[in-house]
Order: C-alpha cells, then sequence, then structure tokens
C-alpha cells in the first residue's frame, strides 16, 4: 500500500543534519581559537550534500519517500541546489567575521546548518505538517542567528521582533493547514490532489480559505507586502553575514513551499488576481521604500522585498514558464544578494563601522576590486544588460508578455528603472563622493575573497552564458506542473 | 586540429587579462615576453594549422573549433564557434605575424612610456578581437569581433588621453565607426531575417537559393553590409576618422592600418561575397566607392605636410583598390593586396615611427630632411617600402596592384574607367610616397637644433621588426604570380573554393587578348615611373617648383591641403545641426519636459518614501497589525468571491 | 449531555483565555492559562482522544506553564507589578480581530463538514504510536531537532560567557 521507506531521498538532509551535529559537538571540544575548523567541517558537509543533490538528479524509479512524505523531484532538488550554493557562500562571508566578532559562539554554524536542513525538508516535503516542520526547523535558527550579536541591542530587538512575528505567522499557517486538514480529512498533498481528482465533495471555500492562511504564513517568511514588516528591522538588525544567509535561502524555501501548495489551490480557485496584487504591491512598496535607506543593510532589506515582487510576478504568470522564470530568478538572486552582503561586510570594520551607504564614498578609489565588483552586483541587482540580474528579468517580464500580463510587466519594469536609482547610489558614493568619515584600512580575509570572487564568477557567467541554468531551472519547472 | 584553431585567440585574451589584471606589479619584462609571446603562439597555431589546411584536398580545406553555443532562442542560435578556412588561414596568418612583429617594434618604442601595461594590455585585445573577427563562423560573432577592434581603437587612439586631441580623435573613430556599425546590425537583422541563421557558411548555401539574384532584398543586405565595412575601413563618406588616428603610438597607427581594423571591411566583403556576387548594383557601388575613395585620398595625400598624416591618407587609397578589387568581383585579388599592403604599410608606419623616435616626436615633414646618413638603416627599409607601395615591378605591392589594375578593367563587372581611375591613383601614390621620401630622408637637413641633439638612430629591437617587413614587402608578392608573369596564381587558386567569383568574371576575362594584360602591366608601370619623376622633379631638383606651383593654383592647393574641408562641411552639415538640435531638445524637450517629468516623478518616489517610511515604526505591534489587516483583505476577499 | 459538558468547557476555556490576556498581573494570566489548558484537555476527552488528553494535562499543564510559573516568581519583582494591557492601537486591533472573527465564522458556517462515519479504533493510543512510527516519522524526527535547535538556540540566547567588550553594548 505505502510505498517503502526510500532512503536516498532524504540523504542530502541527512548529510546537512549530521554535519550540523558533528559541529556542534566537536565544537564541545575545541578552544576558541580554533573554531574555523567548524567551518571547514560545516563547508565539507554542505559540499557533500550538494554532490548528494547532483546525485539525486539521477534517481531512478519512485521518488517518493518515508510513506510518501517527502519526495526528491527535480524541483526539489533544484532548490536544494540553491540552499546549498547559498549556505556555502554565506559560511565562506562568514568565516572572518565570525572570528572577529563573536568568536565563542561556534555553534553559529550549526544553527546555519540546520536552517539549511529545514528548507531542505521544506523543498522535499509532501505534507503539510512536514511543510509546517521544515519552516519552523529553518525559522528557529535564524531567529537566534539575528540575535547571536549579544552585545548589540538592534541584534536582540531584531531576534526577539522576528521570533514574535514569525510565531504569529505560523499561527495563521497551522490554522491554515488545520482548515484544508478538515476539509480533506487528511495534510498529506499527494492524497489531496488525488481526492479533488477523484471528485470528492469538498467545500472551495473552505479550502480557499485554508491554502490562503497557508500561502499567507510562507508569504511572510518570503517577505511579501504586507507581510514583511519584519524584514528591514531584522535584516539591519542581525549581523551581516546573517542576514546574507537568510536574505537568501529561507525566501527561496517559502517560494518552492507556496509552489507545492498551488498544486492544491489551483483546481481549487483562481488567486491570479491575489497575486497579480500582491506583486504590484510587493515590487513598488518595496522600491519606493528602498530609496531613502542610508543604511545600506536596509536598502538591501527594501530591495529584498522588491526582488520577491518580481518573483511573485512570475508566480503570477504560473505555468513551466512562470515557474521555470522563479526558480531561475531564484538561484540568481540568492549569488548576487550573496556577493552584495559579502561586500557589505567586507566593507563592515568592526561592530558594523561602516553600514551606511555615504560611509562609501571615496572606496571606488581606496578598494578599486571590491568597489568594481559591488558596482556590477549592484547592476546585477538592478538588472543592467550583462549581469545574471538581467537575464533574470528578463525571463520573468517576457514570461508576463508572453501569457498576456502586459500591464504586469509594464509595472515590473518601471519599477526596475526605480530601483536602479537606489542601486546606484551606492555606486555614486563610492566612486563621486570624496570620504568625510575617518579612514580605516580593511583586511580583506581569504574566505571572504573566495566568496566575492565566486559569486562575481557567476554572476557574470550567468549574465552572459545563461542556457545551462535556464534549461535546469526549466527542468525544475516541468516536473512540478 | 580543431583545439589548435580554437586556441589561435585566446592567447592574446590571456595575455589581455594577465596584464591587465596585474598591471604594474609585473616588471616590463614579463609584460614583453607574455604581450609578444601570446601573438607569437598564435601565430604558430595559425601557421599549424594553415599548414594542415595545405595538406587537405582543395575543395575541403575547412576546420571548425567550436568552443559552446552561445545563445539559444527558438530559431535563433548563434555559438562561439571559429571556422578556418583558406580565406581565415590568410588573414590569421597575416594578423597574427604583423602584429606579432608591431608589439616587437612597441617594446622599443613604448619603453619609456608611463601606460607601459595599459599599453600592451590593449594591444593584446586589438589582437584578439580581431582575430575573432577573422575566425567567426557566424555573423553574430563576427559583429563581436568587429565591436571589440572599434573599442579597442578608442582605447589605443586616445591611449594618450590627457591631450585633447588624441581623447577626441579616440572619440571621432568611435562614433565615426559606430555609424558604419548601425548599418552592419541593421544588415545582420536583415540577413536572420530573411535566411533564417547567421551562420556563414549556411548563408553562402541558402543565399543563392533562397535570394532572387540582382532583386532588392540581398541588395539592401549587402548595402548595409557595406554601410559597416565603409566605416571600419575608412572609405568615403566615412573616412574621417582615420587620419585623425595617427593620434596613438605610432606602432598602433600600424596595427590599425596594416594588420587589423581597417581591412575588416574588405574582410567582410570577401567573406559574404555569397551575398555580394547575387547583387550587382552593391557590386558596383563597392567598385566605384572604392575607385574614387583611393583617387580622393591620394589628391589629399599629395599635399599634407605631416609624415603619419601621408600615410594615412595613403591607407585609405590602398584600401580603396581593395574596395575596387571586391567591386569588380576580384575579391582574391582584394585580399591578395590586403596582404602586401599590410607588410609595407605596416613598414612604413614603423619606419615613420622610427624617425619620429629619432627627432624626439616631430611629425612635420618641413622639419625633416637629409636623414639618410643619419638613419641608414630606416632609410633602406622605408625605401623598399616606398618602392614596394609605388609598384616598382618585381616588388610585391607591383603584383597586388596590377592585379587589381589588371581585374578592374578586365572582369566582367569592370570598366575601363575604373581602371583609369586605379591608373591615375598609381601615379598619384608614386608622387606623394616619393615626396615622402625625398623629404625626409633627402635633401637639406631642416631638423630643429633641439631635435638634432638627440638624433638617433633606432634600436634593434625596433629595427629587426623593420627588416622582417622589408623582406616581406619585397618577397611577399610572389604567391600570387600571375599566370601573365609564368606563375600559377597559388594565392588565387588557394583562396578559390571560399570565395564566391562570380562564374561571369572568370569568363569574361579570358575573351581578352593576353597580349593585353602585358599592355596594362607596362602602362601602369609607365605611370608610376612618371609619378616618380615628377616628385624628383618636384622635391630633389627645383625644391622652388612646389611652392610656385602652389602658389598659382592658390585655390587649388588650398583645397587639397585642408583635405577638401570635408571636415568643415560634415562639421558644417551634420555636426553642427545635430548639435544646434541636440541644445534645443536638450535646453527645451530635455530639461523642461522630460528632466522636469523625471525630476517631479523622481521628487513624488522620493516624498512618497519619506512619506511612508513613517509606517515602519519599528514597534512589533504596529507590524502584526499591518499583517493582520493583509490577512482579513485576503481571507475577506474570497468570501467575496464565494459569497 | 456530552453536548453540555462540551459547552462548559468550551465557555470555560474562552472565558478563562480572554482572562490571560487581559488580567494586569502576570501571575494570575499563568494560572487561567492552566485552566484554558485543562479546559481543552476536557475536550479532548470528549472526542474520545485520552491520550491526547494525557499528553495535553502533562505537558501543557504539568511542564510548561508550571515552567512558566517558576519563571515569573524567580524573575525579579514581576510578580506583583501590574502590566498595562492595551496600548494605542486597540481599537483597529479589535476592529481587525473581530472582522477577522466574523470572516472566520462565516467560514465555519458555510462549509459542509465532512463528517466520518467510521468509528475510531479501539486501541487510540496504539494507533498514534503506530503512526507517528510509521507515516508520520519524518515529521516525529523534524520535531525532535526542532525542539533540539529551540534548546540550544534558548542556551545560545541566555548564556552569559566572556566579558562584554567595552563601548559595545547599545550603541
Amino acid at each position: 500500500m505505502m510505498p517503502p521507506i526510500n532512503w536516498p531521498v532524504i540523504y542530502p538532509e541527512l548529510a546537512i543534519c549530521i554535519t550540523a551535529f558533528i559541529v556542534l559537538i566537536v565544537d564541545l571540544f575545541l578552544p576558541g581559537r580554533h573554531k574555523w575548523v567548524l567551518s571547514l567541517i560545516s563547508i565539507f558537509g554542505v559540499l557533500v550534500a550538494l554532490q548528494i543533490v547532483f546525485m539525486n538528479f539521477g534517481l531512478k524509479g519512485d521518488t517518493k519517500a518515508f510513506f510518501g512524505m517527502v519526495v526528491s523531484d527535480a524541483t526539489g532538488l533544484y532548490f536544494k541546489t540553491i540552499f546549498c550554493i547559498g549556505t556555502l557562500l554565506a559560511i565562506f562571508v562568514s568565516i572572518t567575521y565570525q572570528r572577529r566578532e563573536f568568536p565563542e559562539v561556534g555553534e553559529f554554524y550549526t544553527l546555519m546548518l540546520l536552517s539549511t536542513f529545514g528548507m531542505m525538508i521544506m523543498a522535499s516535503a509532501l505534507d503539510l505538517i512536514t511543510i509546517f516542520l521544515g519552516l519552523e526547523m529553518m525559522s528557529i535558527p535564524l531567529y537566534v542567528l539575528a540575535g547571536i550579536y549579544r552585545g548589540r541591542y538592534r541584534s536582540r530587538e531584531a531576534a526577539l521582533k522576528y521570533f514574535l512575528l514569525g510565531a504569529f505567522a505560523s499561527g495563521f499557517l497551522l490554522y491554515g493547514i488545520a482548515l484544508i486538514y478538515g476539509a480533506f480529512g487528511t495534510t498529506n498533498i499527494t492524497r489531496i490532489v488525488e481526492l479533488i481528482a477523484d471528485g470528492k465533495p469538498y467545500s472551495p471555500f473552505f479550502v480557499g480559505v485554508g491554502s490562503v492562511l497557508v500561502l499567507i504564513g510562507l508569504a511572510f517568511k518570503a517577505g511579501v507586502v504586507p507581510f514583511h514588516m519584519w524584514i528591514p528591522d531584522v535584516y539591519e538588525g542581525a549581523p551581516a553575514p546573517v542576514t546574507a544567509f537568510m536574505s537568501a535561502g529561507p525566501k527561496a524555501a517559502a517560494i518552492v513551499a507556496i509552489l507545492r501548495i498551488f498544486v492544491i489551490t489551483t483546481p481549487v480557485i483562481d488567486l491570479t488576481w491575489v497575486f497579480w496584487v500582491l506583486a504590484v504591491v510587493t515590487m513598488t512598496w518595496g522600491n519606493i521604500l528602498a530609496i531613502n535607506q542610508n543604511n545600506i543593510k536596509r536598502m538591501l532589506a527594501y530591495s529584498s522585498i522588491a526582488h520577491v515582487g518580481y518573483l511573485l510576478v512570475a508566480i503570477t504568470v504560473g505555468g513551466e514558464e512562470g515557474v521555470s522564470s522563479a526558480a531561475f530568478y531564484l538561484l540568481v538572486y540568492t549569488i548576487m544578494n550573496i556577493g552584495a552582503f559579502a561586500i557589505v561586510v567586507l566593507f563592515a570594520e568592526r561592530e558594523e563601522f561602516y553600514e551606511n551607504i555615504s560611509d562609501y564614498a571615496g572606496f571606488g578609489s581606496r578598494f578599486p576590486f571590491a568597489a568594481i565588483t559591488m558596482t556590477i552586483f549592484m547592476a546585477s541587482l538592478g538588472g543592467i544588460p550583462g549581469t545574471a540580474g538581467f537575464v533574470g528579468k528578463f525571463m520573468i517580464f517576457s514570461g508576463a508578455i508572453n501569457h498576456g500580463f502586459y500591464w504586469l510587466a509594464v509595472i515590473g519594469v518601471l519599477n526596475s528603472l526605480v530601483s536602479i536609482y537606489y542601486y546606484l547610489r551606492v555606486v555614486v558614493a563610492m566612486y563621486m563622493r570624496q570620504p568625510q568619515t575617518r579612514l580605516v584600512d580593511i583586511a580583506i580575509s581569504p574566505s571572504l575573497m573566495i566568496a566575492i570572487i565566486i559569486t562575481l564568477l557567476l554572476v557574470i557567467q550567468i549574465g552572459i552564458f545563461p542556457d545551462n541554468w535556464l534549461s535546469l531551472a526549466k527542468q525544475a519547472a516541468s516536473l512540478a506542473f | 586540429m580543431e583545439m589548435i584553431v580554437k586556441l589561435i585567440p585566446v592567447f592574446p585574451l590571456f595575455g589581455f587579462l594577465i596584464i591587465g589584471l596585474t598591471n604594474k606589479k609585473m616588471p616590463k619584462q614579463v609584460v614583453n615576453i607574455i604581450a609578444c609571446g601570446s601573438v607569437f603562439l598564435s601565430f604558430v597555431a595559425g601557421t599549424i594549422a594553415f599548414f594542415s589546411l595545405l595538406g587537405m584536398p582543395s575543395n575541403s580545406r575547412f576546420i571548425t573549433g567550436f568552443w559552446f553555443d552561445w545563445i539559444i532562442a527558438g530559431s535563433f542560435s548563434s555559438s562561439v564557434s571559429f571556422m578556418f578556412d583558406p580565406l581565415a588561414a590568410v588573414m590569421v596568418l597575416v594578423v597574427s605575424g604583423v602584429s606579432f612583429i608591431i608589439h616587437v617594434y612597441s617594446i622599443g618604442y613604448m619603453a619609456h612610456d608611463g601606460g607601459y601595461w595599459r599599453y600592451f594590455s590593449f594591444l593584446n585585445l586589438f589582437v584578439f578581437s580581431m582575430l575573432l573577427l577573422v575566425l567567426a563562423d557566424n555573423v553574430l560573432l563576427l559583429f563581436v569581433g568587429w565591436e571589440g577592434v572599434g573599442l579597442c581603437s578608442y582605447l589605443l587612439i586616445g591611449f594618450w588621453f590627457h591631450k585633447k586631441s588624441a581623447s577626441d580623435a579616440g572619440k571621432k573613430a568611435f562614433i565615426v565607426n559606430r555609424i558604419g556599425d548601425f548599418g552592419f546590425l541593421l544588415g545582420i537583422m536583415l540577413l536572420f531575417w530573411t535566411l533564417g541563421s547567421t551562420n556563414i557558411k549556411e548563408i553562402s548555401h541558402l543565399a543563392p537559393e533562397m535570394l532572387v539574384a540582382g532583386g532588392g532584398l540581398v541588395t539592401a543586405i549587402t548595402l548595409l553590409f557595406l554601410v559597416g565595412a565603409v566605416g571600419k575601413s575608412a572609405q568615403i563618406p566615412l573616412y574621417v576618422w582615420l587620419p585623425d588616428a595617427m593620434e596613438g603610438p605610432t606602432p598602433v597607427s600600424a596595427l590599425i592600418h596594416a594588420a587589423t581594423m581597417v581591412t575588416a571591411g574588405v574582410y567582410m566583403i570577401a567573406r559574404l561575397s555569397a551575398l555580394y556576387v547575387l547583387a550587382p548594383t552593391s557590386m558596383a557601388i563597392v567598385a566605384i566607392v572604392g575607385g574614387f575613395t583611393a583617387l580622393y585620398a591620394a589628391t589629399i595625400g599629395l599635399a599634407q605636410n605631416d609624415i603619419k598624416r601621408v600615410l594615412a591618407y595613403s591607407t585609405i587609397s590602398q584600401i580603396g583598390y581593395m574596395f575596387l578589387a571586391c567591386g569588380v568581383g576580384a575579391f582574391s585579388a582584394g585580399i591578395f593586396h590586403l596582404t602586401t599592403h599590410a607588410f609595407f604599410k605596416a613598414l612604413l608606419f614603423m619606419g615613420a615611427g622610427s624617425v619620429i623616435h629619432a627627432l624626439s616626436g616631430e611629425q612635420d615633414m618641413r622639419y625633416m630632411g637629409g636623414l639618410k646618413n643619419r638613419l641608414p638603416f630606416t632609410y633602406k627599409a622605408f625605401l623598399i617600402a616606398t618602392l614596394s607601395i609605388s609598384g616598382i615591378p618585381l616588388l610585391a605591392g607591383f603584383f597586388s596592384k596590377d592585379e587589381i589594375l589588371w581585374k578592374a578593367y578586365s572582369s566582367g563587372h569592370g570598366h575601363p574607367l575604373l581602371w583609369i581611375l586605379g591608373l591615375i591613383t598609381a601615379i598619384l601614390t608614386a608622387f606623394y610616397m616619393f615626396r615622402l621620401l625625398y623629404l625626409t630622408f633627402h635633401g637639406k637637413s631642416n631638423v630643429t637644433a633641439e631635435a638634432e641633439k638627440h638624433l638617433h638612430e633606432s634600436p634593434p629591437v625596433m629595427l629587426i621588426p623593420l627588416y622582417i617587413l622589408a623582406f616581406l614587402s619585397i618577397f611577399g608578392g610572389y604567391i600570387g604570380l600571375p599566370h601573365a608573369l609564368g606563375g600559377g596564381a597559388w594565392f588565387e587558386n588557394f583562396l578559390m573554393p571560399v570565395i564566391a567569383e562570380s562564374a561571369h568574371v572568370i569568363e569574361t576575362g579570358s575573351h581578352h587578348a593576353p597580349s593585353l594584360e602585358y599592355i596594362l602591366m607596362l602602362a601602369s608601370v609607365v605611370a608610376v615611373l612618371l609619378g616618380i619623376v615628377v616628385a624628383y622633379n618636384f622635391y630633389i631638383k627645383n625644391p622652388e617648383k612646389p611652392k610656385q606651383l602652389a602658389q598659382r593654383f592658390a585655390g587649388c592647393y588650398r583645397l587639397i591641403f585642408n583635405k577638401y574641408y570635408i571636415d568643415e562641411v560634415y562639421d558644417y552639415l551634420i555636426v553642427k545641426p545635430l548639435y544646434i538640435l541636440s541644445l534645443i531638445f536638450w535646453k527645451i524637450f530635455d530639461v523642461r519636459v522630460i528632466d522636469g517629468f523625471v525630476n517631479r516623478l523622481a521628487k513624488f518616489f522620493g516624498s512618497m518614501s519619506e512619506r511612508f517610511r513613517i509606517l515602519q515604526t519599528g514597534f512589533v505591534r504596529n507590524y502584526a497589525l499591518v499583517f493582520f489587516i493583509g490577512v482579513i483583505i485576503l481571507v475577506g476577499y474570497l468570501c467575496y468571491i464565494f459569497r | 449531555m456530552s453536548m453540555l459538558i462540551f459547552y462548559i468547557l468550551a465557555i470555560v476555556a474562552v472565558v478563562s483565555a480572554l482572562m490571560v490576556v487581559t488580567l494586569r498581573n502576570v501571575f494570575h494570566s499563568a494560572l487561567f492559562l492552566v485552566l484554558t489548558l485543562f479546559s481543552v484537555a476536557g475536550i479532548y476527552v470528549l472526542l474520545e482522544a485520552e491520550f491526547l488528553a494525557a499528553v495535553q494535562v502533562l505537558i501543557y499543564v504539568g511542564a510548561i506553564t508550571i515552567l512558566m510559573i517558576f519563571a515569573i516568581m524567580l524573575t525579579y519583582q514581576i510578580t506583583s507589578k501590574s502590566i498595562r494591557q492595551v496600548n494605542e492601537q486597540v481599537i483597529p486591533a479589535v476592529i481587525i480581530v473581530l472582522v477577522f472573527f466574523v470572516l472566520s465564522l462565516v467560514t465555519l458556517i458555510k462549509t459542509s463538514w465532512p463528517v466520518s462515519n467510521k468509528s475510531l479504533p479501539g486501541n487510540n493510543t496504539f494507533e498514534i504510536g503506530r503512526q507517528l512510527l510509521s507515516t508520520y516519522v519524518i515529521p516525529f524526527e523534524v520535531v525532535s531537532i526542532v525542539l533540539l535547535i529551540a534548546l540550544i538556540g534558548a542556551i545560545i540566547i541566555s548564556r552569559q560567557d566572556g566579558p562584554s567588550r567595552p563601548g559595545q553594548e547599545d550603541r
């Protein structure tokens, strides 16, 4: 009756989880100055997981496992690839910062890895319960990570805010799951789809409210307006590497869960217009508020909201084209956003000294490589041709046009134009303003450099030769529908 | 062998990256090795590929070098892959060979320049772009190389950017080229639209089947491509950038004029000859543009005083010959002249560079003279080049030029008038080249006292390249020795499979009596000698005569001296009106309307941003409230649609 | 009969839940929370979910609430402090919550509830255990890790080690 336990499906999750506990245990025996070993173990673990993910692409036969609770399909694997890349880069970004700012907290990497574990669960989950648990698994370490900078008021405040609102959102998510369970008597997505297909009577209104509440819970994690309010405060308060980490993976995880929920909602209720409005509101709101931000992390927080808006455009478009462009955009966004944060971390001296955009004045001549790299990331976030961001936006907006969402595409492009203004502000500050604050020499750490160079190369490579990545994203989308 | 072809352009690219990225951290010796070595490796790779090409049967000489698919979008696909066929082989050898020599020469010439690293990295990028251009197997990739060459020319012409004239010249070159590029791009689009392919080989196969010979479509495509070629190869009316391009370092001029850049247009026409033979009108226009440019530029060359400027106009004139050849269907003759021209023009520029170097930067011929004994080695090399370009029999230039003149007369697309244009140009060429030679190296010295002090022969690193080129300028022509002189026209046969010589051309070519070819040849030799004799009369025997003549035909002289006022005409007809128009647009339309709108919009967004910021209070309860409002709106909407 | 008990339990649960959020004394709130949770356990019993009821009492009442009360009593001077329970956005909040309440009500009323005809398995606890270790083994394991990480996170946030560096506090 039920499919047998199918271990290889959860190998990537296992790899991450085991690594997390190895790190936790090794941490106990390591003196403070040797904590860097933990980062190496973590990197190794994530690489192993990534390798397994790649191997699982070729998994034959039934890809469902554990009585239909989890699945290892192309969609899930694609997103797991994103999580692994994001986590890997975030670890590289963190190493020096962690050693400098909170050297005693070796659990830092455990938290990061377990959060990744949660994201992976979300990507594999075929059951609403599992999705919820994955979400909590992802979020709880994030709450802690946001507040890990214990000495800092804003960091603690960020953690508390994130936690309270996160719990609030989880309540809605659970309520939604309860409603769906009430309608179908099961939480298993596959089963629900079967029931709908079999013509079992159910109340569409009930299911609709339930799935909308679930979507709200997920939209909170992704940062969709009006469920976005936590983002600026938390992004600003959390340590920069943590912000880098949570701006990428968790968003992707929320999006993949939304895609899974879609399987239920699509036959029940047409949410196109809901997403249409959410997309417009989200990108416009994010972009407008980003304009006046002086703190670079806050600016990037609002910009991340705007990017979620673009993703919602892709989700509104839906179908294979929409989903593949969303999947592709998430990959691109992960890379370029972590790259930008890597530069922020690089520039952020002790205790986030250089955190305002105006502090970047004169960096163009003082740190030519970092400045040009930042310029490229900003260009990519703004969607200037030749960069990965452009290809991503192009795919999304051309998808919107192909499916007749002309106004959505127009609003999206106008929003991109607005966004270029505040991205260029950073570039202008770096190259055209005279420094006013006292100048501190910035130590460049090799691990940070690795992250910057990898992201830079990927941004350019994807920007010029997107084909392989696009076909991967297409594959991810083709199996979801 | 595929690997070798693939690698040809890669070496200079790496050279560019390494030098460009390490910049001043690298010692100059290493830069020399990397810069010259990378181009030399390209040359070696090209040579190896060339010989393996020779080993193949003559109809299937073709090697592909596939790197990767570049863009695939629906029916449109373009890959980064190379085709190495006889035409590409010739171009690769010429480009990499001559560039290598110029690189070596630059070591000496640029030794004391502060921008040494920048210079060599750009030079390598230039070679890379040009190799990409000649090896590209599709028009789009060709265009990438085309643009790359344009960019590098901008960077190198404006190399001494602190000099206003240099940066202006760089901009001019870039902008004029852009006009041509625009035509080229339109041509590519039209071509893709009609044939559905950008691959050159496919185009050559498809064109005769899908396009009506002499039809409007193919004529439009070829004319658009011609616009591109005219821009890049500095033909009427887009030639104005080339004379200014000498603002760059002299080796750069040599590179632009001889091996790269300006030859790109000729190459492109030859490459797409399959299209051109289908459009007789375009062919005729190519020939006429070429013929007139040749004559026109030669007349301007008569009266210039700047040594490099004379050479610049001579280049325009010589490229005109090549266009003439292509226009009459003798594509291989055009490429042949391109090859020999690369040798002697590089030699001339580098010789001139040697003179300028010796005179501490003096470029005005009126302050030269009598350098024959002071710079003996340079003089000899320069003399060989002058003889070669003038078309003295048995030197390289003679064969190629004669081939063109003969084809201009005899080919199916040719016309005696075109031949006469070419002949007059030949006289003028001989005249102004010998004028240059006499003014610079003969007669009494007019060198300023200041320059006199530093006068010195150039170092071996500059002279050896000169002699390699001198050798090629003498013997390089024998690869294409025509039948009439007992040769096998090897060059033409080699290129034959690639280039679509219309059957027409070859047929009518044989109608003429063989004796006619000798007669024409004799005529051109006489013409050249005439030019030389007149020059000798003017500048050695009666040095006062030119001035008298200039006074007697003052108007005429001024006209020529001022280059027919073409720059001024362009300035008045195009630049000024555009400038005024842009002023109007700027002051009224842009500042008032657009800026006003944009500013107001920006202010609007800014103020909205400022206003909405207040909503971000920082209080969790407010956030939760907003969240809740969102929830009830969504759930309310659901209640509404399911009511 | 069971209907009557249900309504009593439900009213007790709702009223005491209201008390939890409106009382100004934290300690009293905690005590009312105990009452709420007990009522819910009672409802579980009514639904023949004895195991769930037992767990509810053991964990929520027995462990969590008691822990909260301990925490309140150990915290300096919080027991006797009265806390402001409303703030400036009480009116919009009430309106919005009421709207949501109405919407939920609409949802509940409009739905035709599927009624299960299957009788419950006689051995409830056994069935739950079986399900937890077969169908729900993945969520079960993940929950354990979630709890573990919550534990670790709480320790990280609260532990006080190392001298805090001067000048970094509360800029």
